[in-house]
């Protein structure tokens, strides 16, 4: 697996989605639910996005219904997520000084 | 009403421009469904709104660049219809207003996409230049040396074609130079975060050069076309019909025959090119000894003056048997304005007027004197009645 650094949003919000299991357009329907409406993921940056993050062994091909593929986070894939999450709250924490400074 | 129409489209480098012309072509009633290589077919339709999207996407250089059917189907659940592919662009079509997303929400996602496509583009680039490199390597360097005379009497004899081809050369090269730096240009501004133009402003002045080259290389196509199709050949006529002789002018005398190493007989082949008339000419006669006496001639009557000498130094440099120009010496004969010949050889070349003669000529007794003497009647022979 390669060297994860900082994750982009796509990255972030699709490992996030696939903590349960799904396909393509169900993963952006949730990747929409999870932000609150406030994502939006197109159709190529989803698949580009799942096709490197497939090489990088971070999410699995499960089965194929028809036409459609069904991904799943594999434990490297969870581990980076979480490690992600970490350093976000990290950067939020951090963060916290501007309010004190309000 | 016709239930199909084909349009020329915009060069495959060109995504927000062909992305407009669909769209374009929808609200005039025209549904795109087939993209060919360089026209698009369409049926009609109600005029309606519609946005195209062009996926541009190959898996590596020189590996197949469609898309999978996974990936079809989270583009056609997303609301796209796939109209079509045609290399690395797969087109799609939504209603306008229909709620289907753009294919990316970041145009550094969209670039990530790209970058292959662009590297296919310089390695497309590469790949031409060093086919041509080598093309021209083995010609300079393989070929006879004298291929380039060669090429500038078959100019002088059909210069549409040479033109016509030039051109589209030119054309495939500035086409292969302007797409990698437009897919280039489109790549590195993904990359810093632009979003690709859906609705660009059309590039008038490249499609006008695009168009002109064509229309040139087809119309100098047409007129070596026409040419060859006036081209005339025919039994050679016992008295000369254009500037060129006949062996009965030397006072060769014999019937007339097939040659002994082929079955072609005696003919003479006219053509008129804009640069210049041209007759070829071939005689064979069986002598009253049983030898054969042969006479090959090339004659030009220039349209272009300057091009005289150096169609003149092509003829002795494109010659069968002598060594180039510095074999041929040169020789006053009456009624020319200059004249060659290889002494000791069978070729002459010589200049009347606007006129320019290559001959070759094989006796019992090739030599100097026979030369002259054939420059000779050449010079006092009347033009014939030209045809």
């Amino acid at each position: 697996m390669a060297e994860q650094g900082p994750m982009t949003e796509a990255m972030y919000y699709i490992l996030l989605a696939l903590l349960k299991p799904g396909h393509g357009y169900g993963m952006m329907q949730r990747i929409k639910e999870l932000s609150g409406g406030r994502l939006v993921m197109g159709p190529g940056t989803l698949y580009g996005v799942l096709s490197r993050m497939s090489r990088e062994g971070l999410i699995v091909l499960t089965s194929e219904e028809g036409r459609r593929k069904n991904y799943a986070i594999t434990g490297a894939g969870r581990d980076a997520l979480l490690a992600e999450y970490a350093r976000l709250k990290r950067l939020v924490a951090d963060g916290k000084l501007m309010e004190v400074e309000k | 009403m016709r239930n199909v129409r084909y349009r020329f489209h915009p060069g495959e480098y060109e995504l927000g421009e062909n992305e407009k012309f669909y769209s374009d072509m929808e609200a005039k009633g025209w549904r795109l469904v087939k993209r060919g290589n360089r026209l698009s077919r369409f049926v009609p339709v109600e005029p309606s709104a519609a946005r195209y999207r062009i996926e541009a996407f190959c898996s590596g250089f020189m590996e197949e660049p469609g898309l999978s059917e996974g990936q079809l189907a989270v583009f056609e659940d997303c609301g796209w219809e796939h109209v079509d592919s045609r290399g690395f662009l797969h087109i799609f079509r939504a209603p306008e207003g229909s709620g289907a997303p753009e294919f990316y929400a970041d145009p550094r996602q969209q670039a990530a996409t790209v970058k292959t496509v662009q590297r296919n583009f310089w390695w497309s680039l590469a790949l031409s230049i060093g086919v041509a490199a080598l093309a021209a390597v083995s010609v300079l360097g393989l070929s006879r040396p004298q291929w380039q005379w060669e090429a500038v009497k078959r100019f002088v004899q059909l210069p549409g074609l040479f033109i016509s081809y030039g051109l589209w050369l030119l054309g495939l090269l500035c086409q292969l130079v302007y797409s990698t730096w437009k897919i280039n240009r489109i790549y590195f501004d993904l990359k810093k975060g632009r979003p690709l133009d859906h609705n660009p402003r059309e590039n008038r002045l490249r499609r006008f050069a695009d168009r002109a080259l064509t229309c040139l290389a087809f119309l100098f196509l047409l007129s070596a076309g026409v040419q060859l199709l006036f081209t005339n050949s025919r039994d050679l006529p016992a008295e000369p019909d254009g500037p060129y002789i006949v062996l009965d002018d030397l006072g060769i005398e014999g019937e007339r025959t097939d040659a002994m190493f082929s079955d072609r007989e005696s003919s003479v082949t006219h053509t008129r090119s804009p640069l210049a008339g041209y007759w070829e000419t071939f005689e064979v006669v069986e002598q009253p000894g049983g030898d054969q006496a042969w006479l090959y001639q090339y004659v030009y009557r220039l349209r272009v003056p300057a091009l005289r000498d150096t169609l003149v130094r092509a003829l002795m440099e494109g010659s069968t048997f002598a060594r180039g120009e510095g074999s041929f010496r040169p020789v006053e004969i009456e009624g020319l304005d200059a004249a060659w010949v290889v002494p000791g050889g069978l070729e002459a070349v010589a200049v009347k007027g606007e006129l320019v003669l290559y001959a070759e000529h094989l006796d019992m007794s090739p030599g100097e004197p026979e030369l002259e003497a054939l420059l000779a009647a050449w010079g006092k022979a009347g033009e014939g009645v030209l045809p």
